[in-house]
């Protein structure tokens, strides 16, 4: 007999979930992310001021936990939830970084192209209508123009905490860093928010 | 974590807010959201029966790689290799052919010294 033909099936018990674990989970996975993924919508809206944008990063990430973390326990979702978001907006970040770059460099090439510029062609941030402008406020509007000049980690950590209302370990678990740097960054960010809206809002 | 009571009011302020702007997210906003949790939760349909079919696999390829590995050691066994002296033919004769072996045996310290005495040692003896 040959060494190398001694393939042959065995029937052993599989250990996938059973029918109704698998239901139970997936009933356990929709309900976490409809609770979920308007706050995520937002705050990735608020990291890349483009809604459209915004989408495809929740839809990514709400792909990514179900692959790779639905069998996880669910109270870990929400940190790798927005772990996985985060990591989304920063690669998303430097994807427009090199497309700028690109831009100007094909933009002082062309003839006539040299005054482009591409913030300014771009649509609205939140590519909302001027009515949903108005609906929205003038002081969320205050308030995701100062979220948007915060430095990455600050804005991180002030979001995922005050407006998803992890506590420190869940944050620093979302954001791959330390609990005491979390709170580094959330008090700077906190302190700098308040500089710039205070006379607005308190 | 300790906040002054500014911060705090601050924050559940931005809280407020956020939350507001989350109220008015649009309808077609939300049915994106909805297609895309939907398409989430059929990866997860995908992702787990692909697990499972791949897990399916593990035991019986396990077992196929310990058989030829099993069969491939047996195949290439061989006796360990020992040292041995060469037998002479004439030792052979000795043990076997002669009737007297056993009484011989019992003698082996005689017989040596025999040998190493030479041609001339018994002609003492008896």
């Amino acid at each position: 007999m040959s060494a190398c033909a001694a393939t042959f099936a065995v029937s052993l018990p599989r250990e996938e979930p059973t029918g109704e674990t698998a239901l139970e989970r997936e009933r356990q996975l929709n309900q976490f992310l409809a609770g979920v993924e308007k706050r995520a919508l937002r705050i990735a809206e608020i990291g890349v001021r483009d809604r459209d944008e915004a989408l495809d990063l929740v839809q990514d990430a709400m792909i990514r936990l179900a692959r790779a973390y639905a069998s996880r326990p669910a109270d870990e979702w929400t940190p790798l939830f927005y772990r996985i978001l985060h990591n989304g907006v920063r690669d998303w970040h430097r994807r427009q970084k090199v497309r700028r770059r690109v831009m100007a460099w094909f933009g002082r090439s062309a003839d006539g192209a040299g005054d482009y510029d591409p913030i300014e062609a771009a649509a609205d941030p939140a590519g909302r209508t001027p009515e949903d402008e108005l609906e929205t406020g003038e002081a969320m509007r205050q308030l995701e123009v100062a979220i948007g000049g915060l430095p990455a980690r600050q804005r991180e950590a002030f979001m995922l905490r005050t407006f998803e209302g992890l506590d420190v370990a869940g944050t620093a678990l979302a954001m791959g860093c330390s609990e005491g740097s979390v709170k580094t960054h959330y008090s700077r960010a906190v302190h700098t928010l308040r500089e710039q809206l205070g006379e607005h809002w308190e | 974590m300790n906040e002054s009571p500014e911060s705090e009011r601050f924050t559940e302020q931005a809280k407020r807010v956020f939350d507001d702007s989350v109220d008015r997210l649009d309808a077609a906003a939300l049915s994106r959201l909805n297609r895309s949790r939907q398409r989430a939760l059929a990866e997860l349909g995908t992702a787990g029966a692909a697990h499972g079919q791949w897990l399916r696999w593990v035991p019986a390829t396990g077992v196929a790689a310990a058989v030829a590995l099993a069969t491939v050691m047996m195949m290439n066994a061989r006796p360990p290799d020992v040292a041995q002296e060469p037998v002479s033919e004439s030792d052979f004769e000795m043990l076997l052919d002669d009737g007297d072996e056993l009484e011989m045996l019992e003698d082996l310290e005689f017989y040596s010294w025999l040998d190493l005495a030479g041609p001339t040692a018994g002609d003492n003896v008896g």
